[in-house]
């Protein structure tokens, strides 16, 4: 005889029912503040103030059934009689510690409203908005709910979204990255030395990878830790970039010698003829090779005079430079300005990839790769240690391929032709480049100035992002940062985003360790996230299981592309 | 206090804030000092509540005489029983209530004179003190020992309760009590320090 209950029955058939969700408790109330200014809520007894921590999620429920996303941004201690602070009542007594906790002495935490959730209609929860007014007083305030943060940042499924971490104590919420509008804007990534910024950047650019034909990127890899692979802080090895998309990643390298020491796999040698140097590819070196303003013009002037050899001529001990006698008569050009010009030159012998005649030309290289939506990463081998070097290739390469940019964009305009996938240029030591003193001069700059307008855009790593010139900074629209801790570097890194003051406090306190504040274009309100950890198996798969998926998906045509490359002589055997 | 409708004694005089009553004898817990008792109001169903604080009694010309006469054992339980002289009995007004609810505030309309004073039973005492708004009305009170009275009153009010919910009725009560005299934060400790040692006698 079957004694089970109904209950019992339908449980056996469908299984044990899910526990229900434990009410989620009120933190308190609003008791004050402006929409400017963040609100101000009053904790309630018996909310633990060491439970709640800047950076956290919260709602308040408003009057009308909205609800108002927030963040919390300070946690303070508060009393209703400040003398309580002069004579503390006695605290070994529990009693008493009970009754003054929450009541004569309580806890506030200071909230920056964010987002406004419409109350649902017809049973669907509508599209989170921007905040244009606030809750009244004592409004009741609770922890945010992991569906409410799936609202709003859990948007991994729709397109062209990457998951790029988990909001602080939410697991299993992943924050999604809308990477389209992430590269319609100049991005950055900020923290200082040893926050995670090279995993951090390296886990952004296999998203942009993955989100084929949505944006290419050229990689300025100053370390040699993005193109093939590198090492995590226990000295794990983890994959490149390079190794985890193949085909669509291609790896050159200025230091040949180093690639192949490293076990890297190479597409392509960058050689830089004396020849195709320019004076504005020395002038954006003129800060760190001490150049005047006198001998960055007189480059100009013996350009003019001495032609397209310039700087072989120059470095050349030998060569009298009959042309320049006349100006050195007529003293067009003062010897001394020449002399200092030579001797600095001859930094340029130091670099193995600078050639006095080179047999290719690399930008013609790199633009084949990114006009067929191959992302480029250049490994600067042991010229990484060189910020003469890094600058001088970084400027070079970026202003050849910025000017391919403008000509297609601008015959895209025309409708002569398709308009370029949109670039992202991705540089280290950013403020070298940036700095307010040569910004306005390097290409960086204008690039950075221009928005989208040409579809070339920056995402910029950097440590000291007050050394970035302010009117860059706040052309950068999506701006990633782990913890920095100098007071001018935080100044910074807000320059130019309203409301972003309240979050001071939020940076100032992330870890130090996978932990990044997420501010801008690219998503709906700033988010703290623990950040995504690059170099898992599940990490690869993820990312080559979309690659996968791509390849079966075009099948033929890539067998066919692949073969083409082969045959051309561009990809390596190992690729088929 | 397990007794319903147990009678304190007759109204003397009374006011809105407050009354007296007197009765003839004192039994070992009647009259007590900060417990709650109940007057009928004006209209059907309708009480007015208080809380007793101060029971005083006055000599007589008879007892005058016989203090110095040392009077025997038998004439002194005489004078105590059958008093010329009632005790009496100060209440402060501290509630009213029309049948269905308790408000904590002053009544319309005091009691009348020879209107019986009840000892308010433990269910009543519960109710009453669901709230704590009369504490206002007691810390404001100019007559009575404020603090003292409110204390006791609390007493009463946590042994009204079952065990294991007294402790908490006391925090909260205490709570309520540091939000209304947090200017007064010496007044306080004074008054919680009271609590706290009714939360060991309870």
């Amino acid at each position: 005889m079957n004694t089970r209950s109904p209950a019992q029955e339908l449980d056996a058939f469908f299984g044990p029912r899910p526990a229900m969700p434990p009410p989620v408790q009120r933190l308190g109330i609003v008791v004050g503040g402006s929409l400017s200014k963040g609100l101000d809520v009053k904790l309630d007894p018996t909310t633990v103030i060491e439970g709640l921590a800047v950076g956290r999620y919260v709602v308040v429920h408003g009057q009308t059934g909205r609800r108002f996303f927030s963040i919390i941004t300070d946690v303070q201690l508060d009393s209703l009689n400040p003398l309580i602070e002069k004579a503390p009542p006695d605290t070994s007594d529990p009693f008493l510690t009970r009754v003054y906790q929450g009541n004569l002495v309580f806890g506030r935490i200071h909230v920056a409203p964010m987002l406004m959730l419409d109350p649902p209609a017809g049973g669907r929860e509508r599209e989170p908005r921007p905040v244009k007014t606030i809750p009244a007083h004592f409004s009741p305030v609770y922890p945010a709910t992991e569906e409410e943060v799936s609202l709003i940042f859990g948007r991994e499924e729709e397109k062209d979204h990457f998951y790029i971490g988990e909001p602080l104590e939410m697991e299993g919420i992943h924050v999604a990255l809308d990477l389209r509008r992430l590269v319609e804007r100049s991005a950055g990534v900020f923290g200082k030395t040893g926050t995670g910024k090279t995993f951090l950047t390296r886990t952004l650019l296999a998203g942009l990878v993955r989100a084929e034909k949505l944006a290419v990127v050229l990689v300025f890899d100053m370390h040699n830790e993005y193109g093939w692979k590198s090492e995590d802080e226990k000295r794990h090895e983890v994959k490149g970039l390079r190794q985890i998309f193949h085909t669509r990643v291609a790896v050159f390298t200025l230091d040949e010698e180093s690639s192949r020491r490293r076990g890297s796999k190479i597409d392509g040698v960058v050689r830089i003829g004396y020849d195709q140097l320019e004076p504005e590819d020395v002038d954006s070196l003129a800060g760190i090779m001490a150049l005047s303003d006198v001998q960055v013009g007189a480059l100009y002037f013996l350009r003019r005079k001495l032609g397209k050899q310039w700087v072989a001529r120059l470095l050349d001990e030998e060569d009298p430079l009959e042309e320049l006698e006349d100006a050195l008569e007529r003293g067009t050009i003062h010897g001394g300005t020449l002399g200092a010009i030579q001797r600095k030159l001859g930094l340029f012998r130091r670099f193995a990839f600078l050639q006095e005649r080179a047999t290719a030309d690399p930008v013609r290289e790199i633009l084949d790769y990114l006009d067929r939506g191959i992302n480029v990463v250049l490994e600067f081998g042991r010229y990484g240690s060189s910020l003469e070097a890094y600058l001088l290739v970084a400027n070079y390469l970026t202003r050849r391929i910025h000017e391919h940019y403008v000509e297609r964009t601008e015959a895209a305009q025309g409708r002569s032709e398709s308009a370029p996938i949109p670039l992202v240029i991705t540089i280290e030591e950013a403020h070298k480049f940036l700095a307010p003193e040569v910004a306005r001069h390097t290409i960086f700059g204008t690039i950075a100035r221009e928005l989208r307008k040409y579809n070339v855009t920056l995402l910029i790593v950097d440590q000291r992002p007050s050394g970035i010139d302010p009117e860059v900074m706040s052309q950068i629209g999506t701006r990633i940062t782990c913890l920095l801790d100098d007071e001018a570097d935080i100044r910074a890194v807000f320059s130019g985003v309203s409301g972003a003051g309240a979050l001071r406090e939020v940076l100032a306190r992330l870890d130090t360790r996978q932990q990044a504040l997420i501010i801008g274009h690219a998503v709906p309100m700033p988010v703290v996230v623990k950040t995504r950890t690059y170099g898992t198996a599940e990490f690869y798969a993820e990312m080559g299981a979309s690659s996968v998926l791509e390849e079966s998906r075009e099948g033929a045509q890539v067998v066919l592309k692949r073969g083409r490359l082969l045959l051309r002589g561009e990809e390596g055997e190992g690729e088929i | 206090m397990k007794n319903v409708n147990l009678r304190v004694g007759r109204v003397l005089r009374a006011s809105t804030r407050g009354f007296t009553i007197g009765c003839a004898v004192m039994q070992p817990d009647i009259p007590a000092f900060g417990s709650f008792v109940r007057a009928d109001g004006a209209t059907p169903r309708s009480a007015i509540y208080g809380l007793i604080y101060d029971v005083s009694l006055e000599d007589d010309p008879f007892v005058r005489q016989f203090i110095s006469a040392n009077p025997p054992e038998e004439v002194v339980r005489d004078q105590r029983q059958n008093r010329q002289v009632p005790i009496e009995v100060s209440v402060l007004t501290v509630g009213c209530a029309d049948g269905e609810h308790i408000y904590h505030c002053l009544p319309a309309q005091p009691p009348i004179t020879l209107d019986w004073l009840y000892q308010c039973d433990e269910e009543e005492v519960r109710a009453f003190t669901a709230r704590f708004d009369y504490f206002r009305l007691v810390l404001e009170a100019r007559e009575a020992p404020a603090d003292e009275l409110l204390a006791a009153s609390l007493r009463f009010a946590a042994a009204a309760r079952p065990e294991e919910e007294r402790a908490r009725f006391l925090t909260e009560a205490g709570r309520e009590l540091s939000r209304l005299l947090a200017s007064d934060l010496v007044r306080l400790e004074g008054l919680l320090r009271r609590l706290r040692a009714v939360t060991e006698v309870v």
